[in-house]
Parts: structure tokens; C-alpha cells; sequence
């Protein structure tokens, strides 16, 4: 029994044009599919189910949910029992009601975030099939991401009213949904405070990162180019469209991933990360940053403190 | 394209903005001083402002930020305000300084490769 991965995130987006013109034409996301409100669905082109990311229009930026996807269908009815005695509400939604997905399980983290299991999703296949396939297609637009990678949820934590929802999402991806604690940071004068997390089920530092805020959100959603030179492409991509961008091209010392940070049309963060990092299992021992070496740990080379990397989100 | 004249609040700053130039542009010589520049997409908020006087066009903004009242009581989010007059204008201070006061996770460490610009934003958060 295992969550397989990040199935899918469902962006709410102020502009559904702009939003379809960025993760098209600038990250090279391949729409699969559209409802008659507006809402795309769309997927890299290294990815073999229907979609990844869901652009939905709304009057505010952020996540509206996030989804996992396990192994087999009849985990669901596991997961289902194993979420209700750690003691959150889940409920069971029937097929399609994730758009061309099996049955899944809602439930909200937590955090307050809301979140989907489900074990069959649409197929659709790579770009490059799956005989004797090139290693990349033609036609790829922008940076070409091959998938989505991880996303980075804020959590509130406020110590002084004993509130730590970073804490307590660690502790139920841990304890239910069998995910492994890659590295985390820790804050306060004892270290006592879990201030940010990054957590996997795959075989990569990390699937899933809560970071600490006054209020939840959305961090960023990041997708996976191949390596380095990819990543400075992308920020030449970047700067050639005028995307606004947070973070150019580095390393992060927490999971070793080559990154670089901008924004959607809408606000929402958006990372390409390459790089494996490294191999994660889930007897490897966590890694831990200290409050003093937290900015090294997220801007490696130059460990700046830019306040507005953490303080700014939808 | 006509050039408008944005004032910051009681300052005796002011700044040039074309038509088609967004008001956070416009300011980016005291971005992260006194106004906070962020997504420049409307969707993070950080960039509040009030509108104390003049006329001005708004693009999308998340509600979650600027709500329909804010809207009528002349808040706006400055990445998505263009000016269609000279404008007064008042950054809307909402740094993070909750989480910064509470387990001082923004505090500065003792190394001059950390000298930024913002470091003043950085002390006015530690007090
Ligand atoms: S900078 Fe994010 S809303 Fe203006
Ligand atoms: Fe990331």
C-alpha cells in the first residue's frame, strides 16, 4: 500500500487566458482538456495520466486542492480507515467527481488545505510513447517541463497560541500516509519550533514542503526540468517574456535542488527545479537546518535574507 | 502615452508613471522600503496601497486581498492600478512582522555577506 505521487494541483487563477498562455507557452504544459467555465486541465509531456495541473478561474490566486495518487483502488478503502481513527473527517467521492479520476477521498489537512486521494486517473501516455521512444519531442514549447514536481504548502504556526500546522501536517503525512521526513528546519530558542518540512513518497528529497506563515497558502508548485543548463534557459525564458522572477538560477542547500522561483500572471509562485538531490528512503536519517543557517539552507551560495521569499504568497 | 505624477503619502517623494506603467513599477526605487513588492500579479496582497486622491484603472486582484468594500474605500493593489491622473497614494504596511516577532525566524545573522537592501526592512521587523 503507497502514495505513488503528486497526482495533480487545482490552481485557482484570476485570468484564465494569461494563466493559459504562461503554463503553455512559457513552462510548455500540453493542454489535455477544457470544461465550458473555462477550466484547463493540462499535463508535461513526460507525464502519462490526463493532467497534473488543473487551471480553475476564480476572483482569488492560491491552491484550491491538492491531490495524491496511490497504488490501487482498493487502498482507498484503507486510507479511508486509517484517516478517520488518526481522527479527521474524510468522505468518499464517487468517479469523475475529480474530473476523469476514479472514486477518491476528500479530505482537508490539518493545515485547512484541501486534498484528494484517488488510485485511477485518465491515461493519456508520454509524448514520447512508450516504443523505442526519442528521449525528448518535437514541438515543445518554453521550458518544456516534464512534470510536475512538489508543492510548497504555508502552514500557520504561531507559537504564541501553541498553533504549529506544519508540525501537525508532518506528523499525519507521517503517521497515515506513510511519507518520509527528508529534512526540516527547526526555529525558537530550544529548536522546539518545526518551522518548515520537506517530506517524500517517492525516491526524491521531497514531494510535499510545508513552510510556516500567519496564514495557509500556497508557496509554489514546482516543476522538473532535467538539469542545470535547463534551468538557465528557462530564466533566459523568463526575462525574454518579462514573467516576473523571484529567485534566478541557484542551488538550495535544503534537498540540493537547482531552482529558480518566478510568477504566474496571477500571483501563484512557480519553481523549475532540476536534479535528483539525492536518494531518499525512508531509513534515512532527517536532516536538520537550524533557525541561524535557515536562508543558507534555502539560497545556498549566498545565504541572504530575503524576507519576502517566505513572507510573499497566494 | 501621457505621464502621470504619483505622491507617496506625506513624502516629498514622487514618481513618474506613464498610462500603461503599473503604480508598483513605477515605485521600484523603494521597493521593499516603503512599499512591498511581491507576485506583481494581485494575487499575494503585499502590495496594498490607498488611493487618497486621483483617478486610476484596476486589472484582476485577488478578493482574498482587496474585497469588494476595501475596493470602494480606495484600497487597491499597486502591481495591478494604473494611474489615469496624478495620484496620492499610501503603502498599506503588512509586513509578516507576526511570524518575524513571535520565533524571530527573519533574524539577522552575523555576517556582512548579508547586506542586502533590505536590510532595513529587516530591522524594522526585529523591533
Ligand atoms: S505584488 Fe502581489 S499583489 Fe501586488
Ligand atoms: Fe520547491
Amino acid at each position: 500500500m503507497a502514495v505513488m505521487r503528486l497526482g495533480h494541483v487545482r490552481l485557482n487563477v484570476l485570468s484564465i487566458e494569461e494563466a493559459l498562455t504562461h503554463y503553455t507557452d512559457i513552462l510548455g504544459l500540453i493542454e489535455t482538456s477544457r470544461d465550458p467555465d473555462g477550466t484547463v486541465y493540462l499535463k508535461g509531456w513526460d507525464e502519462w495520466d490526463k493532467y497534473s495541473v488543473i487551471l480553475a478561474p476564480s476572483d482569488r490566486a492560491g491552491v484550491q486542492h491538492i491531490a495524491f495518487k496511490v497504488e490501487k483502488d482498493a487502498e482507498l478503502d484503507a486510507y479511508r480507515k486509517r484517516i478517520e481513527s488518526y481522527g479527521l473527517e474524510v468522505e468518499e467521492r464517487e468517479a469523475n467527481a475529480l474530473p476523469f479520476c476514479g472514486r477518491s477521498l476528500f479530505l482537508r489537512l490539518p493545515s485547512g488545505h484541501e486534498c484528494f486521494l484517488y488510485a485511477e486517473k485518465q491515461f493519456v501516455g508520454k509524448s514520447v510513447g512508450t516504443l523505442n521512444p526519442d528521449p525528448w519531442p518535437d514541438g515543445l514549447k518554453g521550458a518544456g517541463a516534464h512534470w510536475l514536481d512538489h508543492v510548497m504548502l504555508m502552514c500557520e504556526v504561531d507559537p504564541a497560541r501553541g498553533t504549529n500546522k506544519v508540525a501537525e501536517n508532518v506528523d499525519f503525512f507521517g503517521k497515515v500516509l506513510d511519507f518520509g521526513l527528508a529534512e526540516q528546519v527547526v526555529a525558537g530558542p530550544q529548536g522546539e519550533i518545526q518551522a518548515a518540512a520537506w517530506m517524500f513518497c517517492t525516491t526524491t528529497p521531497h514531494d510535499i514542503a510545508f513552510g510556516a506563515g500567519p496564514r495557509a497558502g500556497l508557496h509554489h508548485i514546482s516543476f522538473f526540468l532535467e538539469d542545470w543548463s535547463d534551468i538557465l534557459k528557462t530564466a533566459d525564458l523568463l526575462a525574454k517574456h518579462r514573467v516576473k522572477v523571484d529567485v534566478t538560477p541557484q542551488r538550495h542547500g535544503i534537498t540540493r535542488g537547482a531552482t529558480t522561483y518566478f510568477f504566474d500572471p496571477s500571483g501563484n509562485r512557480n519553481e523549475t527545479f532540476a536534479g535528483l538531490g539525492y536518494l531518499s528512503q525512508k531509513d534515512m536519517p532527517t536532516i536538520t537546518w537550524n533557525e541561524e543557517n535557515l536562508w543558507r539552507g534555502i539560497f545556498y551560495h549566498t545565504g541572504d535574507i530575503i524576507g519576502d521569499f517566505l513572507g510573499v504568497y497566494t | 502615452m501621457s505621464h502621470f505624477i504619483i505622491h507617496v503619502g506625506e513624502a516629498e517623494d514622487s514618481f513618474p508613471c506613464k498610462g500603461e506603467q503599473t503604480v508598483l513599477h513605477a515605485l521600484a526605487s523603494i521597493h521593499h522600503k516603503q512599499i512591498r513588492a511581491g507576485c506583481h500579479g494581485g494575487g499575494c496582497g503585499v502590495c496594498r496601497i490607498r488611493i487618497l486622491k486621483g483617478d486610476f484603472v484596476v486589472g484582476c486582484m485577488s478578493r482574498d486581498h482587496v474585497n469588494n468594500e476595501d475596493e470602494a474605500s480606495g484600497i487597491t493593489l499597486a502591481c495591478r492600478t494604473w494611474p489615469r491622473s496624478h495620484l496620492v497614494i499610501q503603502p498599506m504596511d503588512k509586513l509578516p512582522v507576526r511570524l518575524t516577532r513571535r520565533f524571530s525566524l527573519l533574524q539577522i545573522i552575523p555576517d556582512d555577506r548579508v547586506n542586502s537592501s533590505r536590510d532595513e526592512d529587516v530591522e524594522a521587523w526585529r523591533s
